[in-house]
Order: C-alpha cells, then sequence, then structure tokens
C-alpha cells in the first residue's frame, strides 16, 4: 500500500502547475490514486474489526520549538510517560479523549476508521494564533497571550481539528462555499460533542461553545463560536465581533476564508443544535449518529450545498428512526435555520 | 505604491486588514521590488489554515500560509506588523 507522503493539495498544485508534463500525469494518477484508496477504505474497511475489539490509540506528539517545519521533533509517543511538558501532555490526552469518544460513540477506530496513527505538532511558529490539520496531521500554535491562549487547551479544538481528518476520510467536503462550511460545521459539532461527552453533559446542560478558553483575559467574548446562539460568542474591539449568522437570510457571501467557511458554518452549526435541543438527553447518541452516518455513509457528494446535506441527515434520520420524532426533530431544525421550507 | 494585505481563515476565522503606503513607509518599495505575484502557487485546500490576500497596486493575489515564503513572506509580516 501507498502512504502519502506528499499531501494532496501539494499534489494537486503539482499536477495543476508543475512545468514538467511527465510530473503532471505523475501527480494526477497519485490524486485519483488516493481518492480510490479513500473511497474504498469508507466501503470497506481495512480490517474487519468484531464489535467487542478495543480499539487502542497511537499517538505521537512533536515539537517545532517555536519554528515551522512540520512533523518537528518527537517528544512523546504512545505508551510513554508524561513530559515536563503541559502543552505535550494536553495535546496527547485531547488526542487520548477524542480517539476514545469516536470508539465509544460510533465503534470507529482513529481518523480513518482503519487505527490511523495520531500526529500532532505543538509549539508551533511564534505568537502563533492558530491550529490547523493539513491533510496528514495536526498542528497547534501557542498563542500571542494578548488575544488567544494556547491552542493544545480546550479538548473541543483537538476535537475540530482531528474531525477534519475525519471528514478527507469520508465525505471528503471540499473546503469552499458551502461544502467548506459543512466542513467547517462537522468539525464544530464533532467537537462540541467530544466535550460534552467528556464532560457527561446532555445537550440542555452543554455550553454549545466553540474555543471556550481560548480567548485571553481581557478579550471581551465567551468563545471563538457559538453553536446556541451564532454572532454572540465575541464582541471585542480587536477581534470585532463575531460574524456568524444562525439563518439563510443573513448568509454572507465573501471570497475570503474560502468562501467564508468559517462564517456560514453558522447555519448548519444552529441546526444541529436545534435538533439535538428538540431530541434531548445526550446529543452525541441521536443528533450525532445520524450527523456521524451522514458523513460516513459514502453517499455524500463531496461538494454537497446546505440543501443536499440537509436532505442527507434527514434520510440517515430515517434510515436509524424511521417515521419518529427524531426525524422531525432534524427536519424541523433546517426550517429553523431557512436552509429547507 | 501601496500595499494591502488581509488575513482570513484560521481556526478562529478572524479577519486581518493592513495597508502601507510608500509615501510613509521608506522599506515598502524595497520590499516589493524582489517580489513576483505572478509566481505564486495557488492555496491548497489546507483546513483551518490561514490565507493572505495580496493587494500592490491593484495586482492582487492569495496565498495559503504553507506557500508563503521568501520575499512574499517578508513583505506580508512587514505589512501587518506596521497594522499593530
Amino acid at each position: 500500500m501507498r502512504c502519502h507522503i506528499v499531501p494532496p493539495h501539494m499534489l494537486e498544485r503539482i499536477a495543476r502547475d508543475a512545468g514538467d508534463p511527465a510530473l503532471r500525469a505523475r501527480a494526477r494518477r497519485s490524486l485519483v490514486l488516493s481518492s480510490a484508496q479513500r473511497t474504498e477504505r469508507r466501503l470497506f474497511p481495512a480490517s474487519p474489526t468484531s464489535p467487542t475489539e478495543d480499539f487502542v490509540p497511537n499517538r505521537t506528539i512533536n515539537d517545532a520549538e517555536h519554528g515551522e517545519s512540520l512533523p518537528g521533533k518527537t517528544v512523546r509517543k504512545e505508551g510513554d510517560a508524561a513530559t515536563g511538558d503541559k502543552v505535550v501532555n494536553q495535546a496527547y490526552d485531547w488526542l487520548g479523549v477524542t480517539f476514545d469518544f469516536y470508539e465509544a460513540a460510533y465503534r470507529r477506530n482513529s481518523i480513518d476508521g482503519a487505527g490511523l496513527k495520531m500526529v500532532s505538532t505543538v509549539h508551533y511558529g511564534e505568537e502563533y494564533d492558530n491550529a490547523f490539520w493539513n491533510g496528514e496531521q495536526m498542528v497547534y500554535g501557542d498563542g500571542d497571550g494578548r488575544l488567544f491562549t494556547d491552542f493544545t487547551g480546550p479538548l473541543d479544538v483537538t476535537g475540530h481539528e482531528l474531525t477534519h481528518g475525519v471528514t478527507q476520510y469520508t465525505a471528503n467536503l471540499e473546503y469552499y462555499g458551502q461544502s467548506g462550511a459543512l466542513n467547517e460545521s462537522v468539525s464544530d459539532v464533532f467537537g462540541s460533542l467530544i466535550k460534552q461527552w467528556h464532560l457527561k453533559q446532555t445537550a440542555d446542560a452543554a455550553d454549545w461553545l466553540i474555543g471556550q478558553g481560548l480567548l485571553a483575559k481581557g478579550v471581551h467574548g465567551v468563545a471563538l463560536r457559538s453553536m446556541k446562539e451564532p454572532g454572540t460568542a465575541y464582541d471585542d474591539p480587536q477581534l470585532g465581533k463575531d460574524p456568524q449568522p444562525a439563518h439563510m437570510d443573513h448568509y454572507v457571501k465573501t471570497h475570503s476564508d474560502n468562501g467564508g467557511v468559517h462564517i456560514n458554518s453558522g447555519i448548519p452549526n444552529h441546526a444541529f443544535y436545534l435538533a439535538a435541543k428538540a431530541i434531548g438527553g445526550n446529543a452525541w447518541e441521536k443528533a450525532g449518529r445520524v450527523w456521524y452516518e451522514t458523513l460516513t455513509k459514502g453517499d455524500l457528494e463531496s461538494d454537497a450545498d446546505f440543501a443536499g446535506f440537509a436532505a442527507a441527515t434527514v434520510a440517515a434520520a430515517k434510515r436509524l428512526y424511521g417515521e419518529g420524532s427524531e426525524t422531525t426533530a432534524v427536519q424541523e431544525a433546517w426550517t429553523g435555520v431557512g436552509v429547507s421550507q | 505604491m501601496k500595499v494591502k494585505v488581509i488575513r482570513s481563515g484560521g481556526f478562529a476565522g478572524l479577519e486581518k486588514h493592513a495597508e502601507s503606503d510608500s509615501a510613509r513607509d521608506p522599506m515598502l518599495a524595497r520590499l516589493v521590488d524582489r517580489v513576483d505575484l505572478g509566481s505564486v502557487p495557488p492555496p491548497g485546500r489546507i483546513p483551518d489554515q490561514f490565507l493572505y490576500e495580496i493587494d500592490i497596486d491593484g495586482d492582487r493575489t492569495t496565498v495559503g500560509e504553507a506557500q508563503l515564503n521568501g520575499p512574499l513572506r517578508e513583505l506580508v509580516h512587514h505589512v501587518l506588523g506596521r497594522a499593530r
């Protein structure tokens, strides 16, 4: 089996722009191959697992030592004792919780469903206010300390980034426009569910915030996004105001941020919240199951728009719960945010 | 000569705007001279990476943080740094 040493975005670039036609052709072949492998993986898991098999994580934490080369120096591997660096240990622990969540809630074995090694790099860059998934691993900055604290702090940030990996291996939602906003939203949904599962909170008790604890002291805000009330997470002289809409009437058309993927994700985020709230109980059990099925079933188009995703969640709810109250809750959630009539 | 930079994207999805004018920024022209916007690769679709939109007197391009290197990186950080 081939390993994806070259990330897909780089292959895309080579396939399009390389001067050498042979190189372009080779990159195109690799791209087709890796997308075929992804499809294969999601339809036929690499090794059939028994319903009781205990999945075990395989974590590696690297330290970029404030540089920007990846993956950096390995500082803790699976089973190693805690180091003296609390950022390293936090990243390790939150990867473990995220892995356990996917196993316990959906019987998923890691990011790809087949035990993929989980790799994180911490202390990336200088005063770096971000965390991202680069197609192969998670990367975390320490924050600048004035606006943002360390990005390994909140559990939902790790859940969000790792879920970008799950999406890549399943529905592979294109990171642009509405499919990109759905990609973002799916990461927020499962990021929040991981936190709720960890804290044993029902839909009623949860805060439905993304990045709570990430804003530095003195910043006017509670988090970066609110799934319960999109647009209300912060309002600060330096950061501006949370721009997220909660309804299609306020959908933001922009070319920045890949077509506003971090802005318009507020709409599907709120739809999930409405569905989970209406169903009640632990949100990861039913609403989360519907979203997980939608993402991983294999019939969602990678360029799905909000309406297409909504229809897929309703179809998934019907498969799981028939015409029961759960399905009604999902239908009404999408009506509530103006995606469907 | 005017250079505008908008940083968008990132986990937080916050936009940061900055602008510099060579009339008040003696270093700007020298930094711009070394930059060739035509040779910038298109941004990869990397979840939560920063995107930089760069406008040099109306010539525009968008670059992802993974491709922001060399003279263009110097220019972008110079302009964003002046916004603080």
